[in-house]
């Protein structure tokens, strides 16, 4: 990298924000080129085999092992200078996490941040995917702390190769039978077992079950990175993800009848409750997704203003 | 000349043991029997213990494996067949089909009811399960088998029930040729009544009979020929009352 | 009479240790041992080889050392084998060795092809899993995924093997041995396989227990019209269950016949000796 667009970046480094890493030499995505070939390999390895688990390299990064690595990685690797990057953390931008992990990327990059969906195209996150309409332009970044989907039922590894590499599933259906006969429905929330391109089966960690179906026939990229685990795995954009469930047993999200959101009103969105202090008693629900949320509240109010969601 | 249509054809049959566990040595249980057997025809085996009755009838149905000599059986399709020469998968098949045997002993089968057994006898033979089970009811009521015995399991009835049952398992569906032995030792004389019956009904639906029978009556009744054996031979073959004779005399003497 | 095999398996042999074939000079029935002093291996089984029509029950009988479990497991694909061939109908029209097939090929086998009844029940079974569970994952290994069918599927297997309906949620590991046993049978049956090899089925269950579990083979030996291959020690079970089989004595078969006719007229010394011992 010449010495010119090296100080490009420092200049808008410093103009975004005050991070001593602005001040230091460090290339283009904090990962050296090394690096960044053999995390784009595994990424690749995996974008061609859905769902298949490809081990990499994971370093230790400056984040903790568990604080988003995986995710973090992938994103360093794959970030271009012409990138916008949002990141969110069970929806929300503002998390403390979710700050530390785009000033971390942005201050190694210098590329603009954004919050809105729209105007972003790599979106990295933990627990949620946004509740904007995704296409062509994203990348969604998954951080995952369990990427084995069979981790519940197994636990030698060689085996766990052995179920993948024979399609074997027959003891996650057995868990599946046994949570519905114990408990009437299938009680997964989280991380919900899916089929991938109709071979593989991921962990769909760490979203809801109401993400789940925005996964199916995506226009998007989905890259899935643990970084503890060592793992990355990937939904290439058009294809199938069918959760597993049995034939007369509909795979159903997370709705709570007459819920809506306390700052927008919306009960079409992701929502999350909020439990009651002990002095005002009830709860109240909000928006996952605190970016939508803000839009929504925002359109609703001044309807007649461009819509931008 | 004319061969008349044997159902069974023996030739030369002999049956020898080798005892390995006791030196080597040979018991003879048969020394060469020859008969033939004609279809409704009931023969008698007659003779002492140790003579070669038993031996004889399990030589023809395979429990024991002659020697040397030949078995040959008429099958219902036409066909003859070796018995003594039929690999045992075959063996198996023919003996669901057209052989019976019954013996003394009721097969082990501790837990089911006379019914199932009988019809399950029939299945085994051909018939479809409904209408072997109407004939197995037929021939329960016949042998006497009162109708509340018939889910109770087999282990549990007398000597005497478990050799009627016995009887209408081996007799379902009359076979081509059907080999008795002792059936009717351990039953009381109404029921052996009725157990003759059966078998002398058998023989004139074209059944060739080979029957072992302790008793003058019994053999007099049904035999239409008697063969004495003695000493794993035939002594004597032909006319019931004519042989008859001969025995009683014998024991006479 | 269908004649046509449902299992053949020919020339059989596993050697334990170095494959060297001049171990088979001083083992076996006339010598009396299956270990070889020529090359240190153990001949646990040699040219054993038998076919099995639908329908049909083959004993295979020998005291602990004759090798008939091994055979089982060579078989089953529990243990690889040293030589032989294996053939099922339902595989290729019993044109492929299933010997020759790769593990993984050989797993695909026994989710409908060829099912193991087990001596230890909770070597067959998940004990933390549930009876109807249990069946499930024969199931689902073979495809089904409608969950009312599923159920429907293993409560009629559970009281077809006499387990009572109201235990069909509860966990494999609390119930008796007995009552495992059904249940491993019933997983076994799951998928109809037209081939069954039961091993040692009722040994290590109470005698009454097992006189009930010996019934139910029986009949459901009869009823499903599959070809089994029954391996035990016991006459009482060879004789219940089969109506011709193979003895077997230092890995190799002495005898082979209709069972009456091997207990009535054995004709091997060992065979007499074997029958002998358990008549008296």
């Amino acid at each position: 990298m010449n010495t010119s667009l090296l100080q490009q970046v420092l200049d808008r480094n410093t103009r975004i924000d005050e991070s001593p890493v602005a001040d230091l030499d460090v290339n283009f995505g904090l990962l050296d080129e090394y690096s960044k070939r053999e995390i784009r390999r595994a990424i690749l390895t995996a974008v061609a085999v859905p769902g298949y688990q490809v081990p990499f390299g994971s370093r230790e990064m400056p984040v903790a092992r568990g604080w988003g690595s995986g995710g973090l990685q992938i994103s360093l690797a794959v970030v271009g200078p012409d990138d916008v990057v949002k990141v969110i953390d069970q929806g929300d931008d503002e998390g403390v996490n979710a700050v530390n992990l785009r000033r971390l990327i942005v201050s190694s990059t210098g590329i603009p941040e954004s919050t809105t969906p729209e105007d972003s195209t790599l979106i990295q996150t933990r627990h949620r995917i946004p509740e904007d309409p995704l296409d062509e332009r994203h990348t969604l970044i998954l951080q995952v702390p369990v990427p084995e989907p069979l981790r519940g039922v197994e636990r030698d590894m060689r085996e766990l190769a052995r179920m993948h590499a024979e399609a074997d599933y027959a003891r996650m259906w057995v868990s599946l039978y046994e949570d519905k006969v114990r408990n009437g429905v299938i009680t997964r929330t989280t991380g919900y077992p899916c089929l991938v391109n109709g071979r593989y089966v991921i962990a769909t960690t760490p979203i809801p079950r109401w993400d789940v179906p925005r996964l199916h026939q995506s226009r998007f990229l989905s890259l899935f990175g643990a970084g503890r685990e060592k793992r990355i795995y990937a939904v290439p954009p058009h294809t199938d993800v069918e959760p597993l469930t049995f034939e007369d047993v509909p795979f159903e999200v997370e709705i709570t009848p007459g819920a809506e959101c306390r700052s927008c009103g919306s009960s079409e969105s992701f929502l999350v409750e909020v439990p009651g202090s002990t002095t005002d008693g009830g709860g109240h629900w909000v928006c996952s997704d605190s970016d939508w949320c803000r839009r929504h509240r925002e359109r609703r109010q001044h309807p007649s203003r461009g819509d931008r969601s | 000349m004319n061969t008349p249509d044997f159902i069974l054809s023996c030739r030369g049959l002999t049956k020898d043991f080798v005892l390995h566990t006791i030196d080597g040595r040979h018991v003879e249980a048969l020394r060469g029997v020859d008969l033939d057997i004609l279809p409704g025809e009931h023969v008698a085996l007659a003779g002492s213990s140790g003579a070669g009755k038993s031996s004889f009838l399990k030589c023809i149905y395979r429990t024991y494996e002659p020697t040397s000599g030949s078995v040959v059986l008429r099958l219902r399709s036409g066909s003859r067949v070796d018995l003594t020469s039929v690999s045992d998968q075959e063996m198996a098949y023919l003996r669901g089909r057209d052989i019976g045997y019954v013996s003394q002993f009721l097969r082990a089968e501790p837990r089911r009811g006379p019914l199932d057994i009988v019809t399950r006898a029939g299945v085994s033979r051909g018939m479809d399960r409904v209408t072997a089970r109407e004939a197995a009811a037929v021939s329960l009521k016949r042998l006497n088998i009162e109708e509340k015995l018939w889910d109770v399991h087999a282990s549990v009835l007398s000597g005497g029930e478990k050799q009627r049952i016995n009887l209408a398992a081996g007799t379902i569906s009359a076979p081509q040729l059907l080999l008795l032995d002792e059936p009717v030792s351990a039953l009381d004389p109404a029921n052996r009544e009725a157990a003759l019956d059966l078998i002398g009904d058998l023989t004139s639906q074209g059944v060739a009979v080979l029957a072992v029978f302790h008793d003058i009556e019994a053999m007099e009744r049904l035999a239409s020929r008697i063969v004495l054996m003695r000493n794993g031979r035939v002594e004597m073959s032909g006319d019931p009352d004519m042989v008859l004779d001969v025995l009683t005399q014998g024991a006479r003497v | 009479m269908n004649s046509e095999w449902a299992l053949k398996v020919s020339s059989l042999g596993k050697i334990h240790g170095v494959p060297d074939l001049r171990a088979l000079e001083d083992t076996g029935p006339d010598v009396g041992t299956a270990k070889s002093s020529l090359t240190g291996a153990i001949v646990a089984a040699w040219d054993v080889g038998f076919e099995v029509t639908p329908g049909e029950a083959l004993g295979v009988i020998g005291e602990s050392g004759s090798g008939k479990s091994t055979v089982m497991r060579c078989i089953a694909g529990d243990q690889s084998s040293t030589t032989g061939e294996v053939f099922l109908r339902s595989l290729d029209h019993g044109r492929t060795n299933v010997l020759d097939l790769d593990p993984s090929a050989r797993r695909r086998l026994r989710v409908a092809d060829l099912s193991v009844v087990y001596q230890d029940p909770a070597e067959g079974l998940r004990l933390n899993v549930t009876a109807g569970g249990n069946i499930a994952e024969a199931l689902t290994a073979a495809g089904w995924r409608h969950f009312g069918r599923i159920r429907d599927r293993a409560a009629e297997l559970l009281e077809r093997t006499e387990v009572p309906l109201s235990r069909m949620d509860d966990l494999v590991g609390t119930f008796s041995g007995g009552m495992r046993q059904r249940v491993q049978l019933a997983k076994a049956l799951a998928n109809e396989p037209p081939v069954v090899l039961l091993d040692e089925p009722t040994t290590g269950l109470d005698a009454s227990v097992a006189a009930g579990v010996l019934d139910l083979i029986r009949n459901l030996l009869e009823e499903t019209g599959v070809a089994a291959v029954v391996v035990s020690h016991d006459f009482a079970v060879i004789e219940m269950l089969t109506t011709r089989c193979v003895v077997m004595n230092h890995g190799h078969i002495v005898e082979a016949g209709l069972t009456d006719r091997l207990l009535e007229d054995p004709h091997h010394p060992y065979s007499q000796r074997l029958v002998g011992a358990a008549r008296a």
